[in-house]
């Protein structure tokens, strides 16, 4: 059972950092990626090709580093395009990726897939029990991830970004860099995917391109709706939910023997559909709604001076 | 070679015209793109097997079948999902035909599952004609596209629901203050948007296995080739539609096949960087 949990922490916590990094693109930007998983994939392959040369460390940063610098020439390309058009370009790259790794099968052995991928600590791993330090380990990462994100949520940088996606014509008029903004969140949230790839590849030690399907995207964009578009915490509830509705339906297969494996994560996906659907209509600021600022509170407060 | 492959590619690109020109016509009606009509090929591809080989229909009536399912989807959709949705930004519309292409597709693979199927017909031997090879389903597919092109663009410009559709895609207020009621254009344009994409889905399960992702198959190409006409625009997406096509399987003579689906990827891209309004017009594609 305990092992059980401690493999649910570990793909919510994957699942919440790709949803931290839509939250930023899309929830806080205002910019729609419907190709998240082709960011995770360059990460889980970056750091699945590089970490037995470079070390684990390494390999994960340079996944970052790669998946950033894809994301920030996606955007070069295509981020002053209006959101239909982004959001066909985020999808065509996203199948683009999955077709270069079926298909490169020199650097990314096609569908076998790469597997034997050594995790971080293997020293501490022999002692403790591998899914121990590993839990502790992604914990870490996502907490580094979060403090970040927060950080840069609240700094001028998120104000600026929320000004943005609220109305850039304004934004532009006062002066800010839309451009170069928009490039950044993007740039940041593609990084924040390749380390949640790097996760998936350390966690599962093999990766193919089955993994990397459209249905990662649609998890996130759940996420992120359910837990309020801009909101950082309202991410790690929403993404928590929906990962623990997610794995609790695993067990209906137990007691419900009419549907078999395929139909239930047919029913499982439809539902994720249907959630994201619902959710928008009836509850379309979140779980945690983003907190809105009033100019009286950042001023001072003239009726309580009087 | 090359006649071949031009010949493959104008067929394919009839069969993308299809939903190019039912995307384009959601797109300039009721202003946003609809993300789910890969999902909409799939559900058609799937009812019209279900006619075919379940209950022995032949297939211009599963086609019929098809066409009347994903109709009645694309209204019911509407009713339950879009127009809940309509004075929201449109991305929330985007992210909602999202999820509602994961419903669709889901719904497929839930009751008829992951396996490959194809329709119940005779296979026939391909045509030689000066050297080319010609599929009875390719002059299947040509000539139902045709006739639905040609039906829809008597319906488009000389019916008034036509007249009335494109009023309220150019001013819906003027169109409202002209007594053209906006729910009933919405819900017949959906019941226009899914037969064609529908019949669309047939073509595509005679042109190859139907499963749950055949739809997503198109998905690119046919933004593509609504794109390349500039979206909002039915004769672009037509004109686009055959572009795509021919430039799909003319790419065999440049890249590896297996590289085929990254062409309209490419050409999106090429043409949003030096022709953001389409071959033709199109609204404003930058922010």
């Amino acid at each position: 059972m305990i092992a059980y949990l401690i493999t649910i922490a570990i793909l919510v916590i994957i699942a919440a950092l790709i949803g931290l990094a839509l939250n930023l693109q899309w929830g806080l930007a205002g910019l729609v990626n419907f190709g998240v998983v082709g960011f995770v994939a360059i990460g889980a392959y970056t750091t699945a090709l590089t970490a037995p040369a470079i070390g684990w460390l390494p390999a994960m940063l340079l996944a970052a580093f790669v998946a950033a610098a894809l994301s920030a020439g996606l955007a070069l390309l295509s981020i002053r395009l209006e959101e239909n058009y982004l959001a066909i370009i985020t999808i065509g790259f996203g199948e683009a990726v999955r077709l270069v790794i079926l298909n490169e099968g020199w650097l990314t052995n096609g569908a076998l897939g790469i597997a034997d991928i050594q995790r971080p600590f293997p020293g501490l791993t022999e002692r403790f029990g591998g899914d121990i330090v590993f839990v502790v380990f992604a914990i870490g990462v996502l907490a580094v991830v979060f403090v970040a994100l927060e950080g840069w949520t609240r700094a001028p940088f998120g104000r600026a970004l929320r000004a943005i996606r609220d109305d850039a014509t304004i934004s532009a008029a006062l002066g800010k860099p839309v451009f170069a903004l928009r490039v950044r969140a993007f740039a940041i949230g593609g990084a924040v995917m390749g380390l949640a790839g790097a996760l998936q590849a350390f966690y599962l030690t093999y990766i193919d391109p089955s993994q990397f399907s459209a249905i990662v995207t649609s998890y996130a964009f759940m996420a992120v709706i359910a837990g309020g578009r801009g909101s950082n915490v309202g991410l790690l509830v929403g993404a928590g939910s929906i990962m623990a509705l997610l794995e609790g339906t695993r067990f209906l297969k137990d007691f419900i023997s009419v549907i078999d494996g395929v139909q239930l994560s047919a029913l499982r996906l439809g539902l994720i559909g249907v959630g994201i659907i619902l959710l928008l209509i009836l509850r379309p600021q979140g779980l945690v709604p983003e907190a809105r600022r009033k100019a009286a509170d950042v001023l001072a407060k003239p009726r309580e001076a009087a | 070679m090359v006649a071949q492959l031009f010949l493959n590619g104008l067929v394919t690109g009839l069969l993308l015209a299809l939903p190019a020109l039912a995307l384009t016509l959601v797109f300039g009606v009721l202003k946003f793109a609809n993300f789910a009509v890969g999902a909409m090929l799939t559900l058609g591809a799937y009812a019209a097997w279900v006619a075919n080989t379940q209950l022995g229909l032949s297939l211009p009536a599963s086609a019929a079948v098809a066409a009347i399912t994903v109709a009645l989807t694309g209204i019911l959709s509407d009713q339950l999902v879009f127009e809940r949705l309509k004075n929201r930004d449109s991305i929330s519309l985007l992210v909602a035909s999202m999820g509602l292409s994961l419903v669709l597709e889901n719904i497929c693979r839930f009751f008829l599952g992951n396996a490959s199927r194809s329709f119940d017909v005779p296979i026939s031997r391909p045509m030689r004609w000066e050297g080319l090879r010609i599929n009875q389903e390719q002059i299947t597919t040509a000539l139902t596209v045709c006739v639905c092109l040609v039906l829809a663009h008597l319906l488009l410009r000389h019916s008034p629901l036509g007249r009335a559709m494109r009023a309220v895609a150019d001013n819906p207020s003027l169109a409202a203050t002209r007594g053209v009621d906006r729910r009933l254009i919405a819900r017949l344009t959906w019941a226009l948007v899914g037969a064609l994409i529908g019949l669309a889905g047939v073509l595509a399960g005679l042109d190859r296995s139907i499963d749950p992702q055949i739809g997503w198959n198109y998905q690119i190409p046919i933004f593509a080739a609504a794109i390349l006409g500039g979206l909002g625009s039915p004769v672009g997406a037509v004109v686009g539609a055959l572009v795509i096509g021919i430039a799909e399987e003319m790419s065999a003579l440049l890249i590896p096949t297996n590289y085929r689906q990254i062409v309209s990827f490419t050409v999106i891209l090429v043409l949003l960087l030096f022709r953001s309004n389409g071959l033709l017009s199109a609204k404003a594609v930058r922010k």
